[in-house]
């Protein structure tokens, strides 16, 4: 099974070299072909397993305070004015929604 | 605009409305994040922290069916969730849960006043993103990220590519926000970025294209013209002046023998022009999936008949019922029914006053006291009716009060414009008002009779046949009795007078 590995890694931002490329590109395969033996089974008559729930059961509209800012912002390595703070240019090739 | 016999316009118009719950969509973050401290609202959920799951919110939900049912959408028995990937900041998860394959509801459409019909292919319940502002110092950009934002329920409507004319988008777009507000589906207001608008736009020559399955397919060996996406649209009136813009330049470019590529370009509303942002050659990648960690959520058909119930007579037929059942002016249906708050109020003023008068005339005197009277005031005030705070029980007394012949028109206006000006309170100073009356009705004769003695030209003009000298006298003692007399019994009286 074919993989465009650096299709995949320009869509998560990681830039790769020649040599990862190439030592990373059977391994990813070898994980795809793996998982693909389910292909083989014969689901015939077998309905999907789908978990349900009703409409009526789902949590009610109610808010609670979750992290202060202080907790929130700890992971961060870098912050101002209570925001955390990225580098780079952002604007890209990739859909802002 | 150039050449408009030999294109035609395709608009598809997608719009985001952030919809009014108090919780966020997936976890129970507070929703109010308008002016906020920056990262006040969010908890492991929102931020995308490892193990962290998402739990929908019902009154999302039901939102969202609701919005479909007031656009005539088929609405699904089964609600899936799909994660729609891209590495981006304003994202922490990596992922936006979203609808791929089957959006909530389906096939719906809003008729416009003009009579076209505007089909809309799907509504999908998504989440929102965190809010992003760029900056640069010294030379390096940076993004500074408030995830309060993250997780706020949004619904996307997205319409065929049916729409012909920028101001069929425009209408379009106020119908969506009208039925957001009408139904508290959302205060939908664009400059909050509580509703956003991205049409896709594309110019094709009459007659080499046709609309299949709501997708747009060349004729022949046509090659139709790529299609463009304008965002950054802050307000109803851009969506349309956005449209015009981008529609003339793409002609232009066209006419000049130029490619159009694939692009999104965002509008600047100053310069009134849409500015290229990016290209889009390569189609977008998200590597949808089904999002494991919501079950499949059921709806019943007695959902969506509890859902139902929330639907609330939306303006178009509010306008119809006015006409036909009060004989109200298109005019006056129109004005009064554009906000669902203007609409309560006359509604309500209608019934108050029906308790006396016939219905119609209740919904006449209604219409003409907001139309002519209300409404100026609150225009002078600078205020929306809603925030005038004139009591409905007050307002129906002085209504009736000058009815019943009280005092004129001009006087109750006076009053009311007092009233609101100083605070005073209405029905006190109604009182007051009918108190005079009853005081100076008594002495009506005696004034009558000394505007007579002292205004000698005017009732010798009167006896000489001159009729039009009448409405002096009864303008002189109206001045005397400070507008509280009624006019017509001051003409009486003075008719009465004279013949002695």
């Amino acid at each position: 099974m074919k993989i465009d590995v650096k299709h995949v890694a320009e869509l998560s931002r990681i830039s790769l070299t020649q040599e990862e490329l190439e030592k990373f590109t059977p391994q990813m395969e070898t994980i795809l072909e793996s998982v693909s033996v389910l292909k083989d089974v014969n689901t015939d008559g077998v309905q999907p397993m789908k978990s349900h729930v009703k409409l009526e059961d789902l949590r009610e509209d109610s808010p609670i305070n979750g992290l202060t800012q202080e907790e929130v912002l700890k992971n961060a390595k870098y912050k101002a004015n209570g925001c955390i703070k990225v580098f780079g240019k952002v604007f890209g090739d990739i859909e802002e929604s | 605009m150039l050449n408009t016999e030999k294109y035609d316009v395709i608009i598809g118009l997608e719009i985001h409305v952030q919809t009014s719950t108090k919780s966020k969509i997936f976890c129970n973050c507070p929703t109010g994040y308008f002016q906020k401290e920056p990262n006040t609202h969010v908890c492991p959920v929102c931020l995308g922290l490892p193990g962290a799951l998402p739990v929908p919110n019902k009154r999302a939900i039901e939102l969202c069916i609701l919005m479909g049912l007031a656009t005539h959408c088929n609405i699904d028995n089964e609600i899936y969730f799909d994660r729609k990937h891209y590495f981006y900041p304003d994202l922490p998860k990596g992922y936006q849960i979203s609808q791929y394959k089957r959006a909530i509801c389906s096939n719906g459409y809003i008729d416009l006043a003009n009579g076209n019909k505007i089909e809309i292919e799907r509504i999908h319940q998504e989440e929102d993103v965190a809010k992003s502002t760029h900056h640069t110092e010294n030379g390096k950009d940076y993004s500074l990220i408030d995830y309060n934002k993250s997780g706020v329920p949004l619904i996307e409507i997205v319409t065929k590519p049916c729409i012909k004319s920028a101001a069929d988008a425009k209408d379009f777009a106020t119908k969506v926000r009208q039925i957001a507000r009408y139904m508290s589906i959302s205060d939908a207001d664009m400059e909050k970025g509580q509703m956003r608008c991205e049409p896709n736009i594309s110019v094709q020559e009459k007659g080499k294209w046709e609309l299949k399955d709501g997708k747009i397919l060349p004729i022949g060996d046509y090659k139709l013209n790529n299609k463009v996406e304008v965002k950054n649209i802050g307000s109803i009136t851009a969506v349309e002046k956005s449209i015009e813009y981008e529609v003339e330049r793409l002609v232009k470019e066209i006419e000049e023998g130029k490619e159009i590529i694939q692009q999104t370009r965002g509008w600047n509303a100053e310069k009134g022009i849409t500015e290229f942002q990016r290209s889009k050659e390569t189609a977008d990648d998200y590597r949808y999936m089904p999002e494991p960690d919501i079950p499949v959520i059921e709806v019943s058909e007695e959902d969506k008949e509890r859902i139902g119930k929330e639907l609330v007579e939306l303006p178009d037929e509010k306008v119809k019922r006015y006409i036909e059942n009060w004989g109200i002016s298109q005019y006056a249906a129109e004005v009064i029914s554009s906000t669902k708050e203007n609409a309560m109020y006359f509604e309500n003023l209608q019934k108050e006053l029906s308790k006396k008068l016939e219905e119609k005339d209740a919904a006449i005197e209604a219409s003409n006291w907001l139309m002519g009277t209300v409404y100026s005031l609150a225009n002078i005030a600078g205020k929306d009716v809603s925030e005038m705070n004139i009591d409905l029980g007050d307002l129906t007394l002085l209504i009736l009060s000058f009815k019943e012949g009280a005092f004129t028109k001009n006087k109750a206006e006076e009053i009311l414009k007092e009233c609101i000006e100083k605070g005073k309170d209405l029905s006190d100073e109604i009182e007051l008002l009918k108190k005079e009356k009853e005081d100076s009705s008594s002495n009506l004769n005696e004034i009558v009779k000394s505007v007579i003695l002292s205004n000698g030209k005017a009732v010798e003009d009167y006896k000489n046949g001159k009729d039009a000298s009448i409405g002096f006298l009864v303008g002189k003692v109206m001045q005397e009795t400070k507008g509280t007399a009624n006019p017509n019994d001051v003409r009486n009286i003075l008719v009465e007078e004279l013949k002695k």
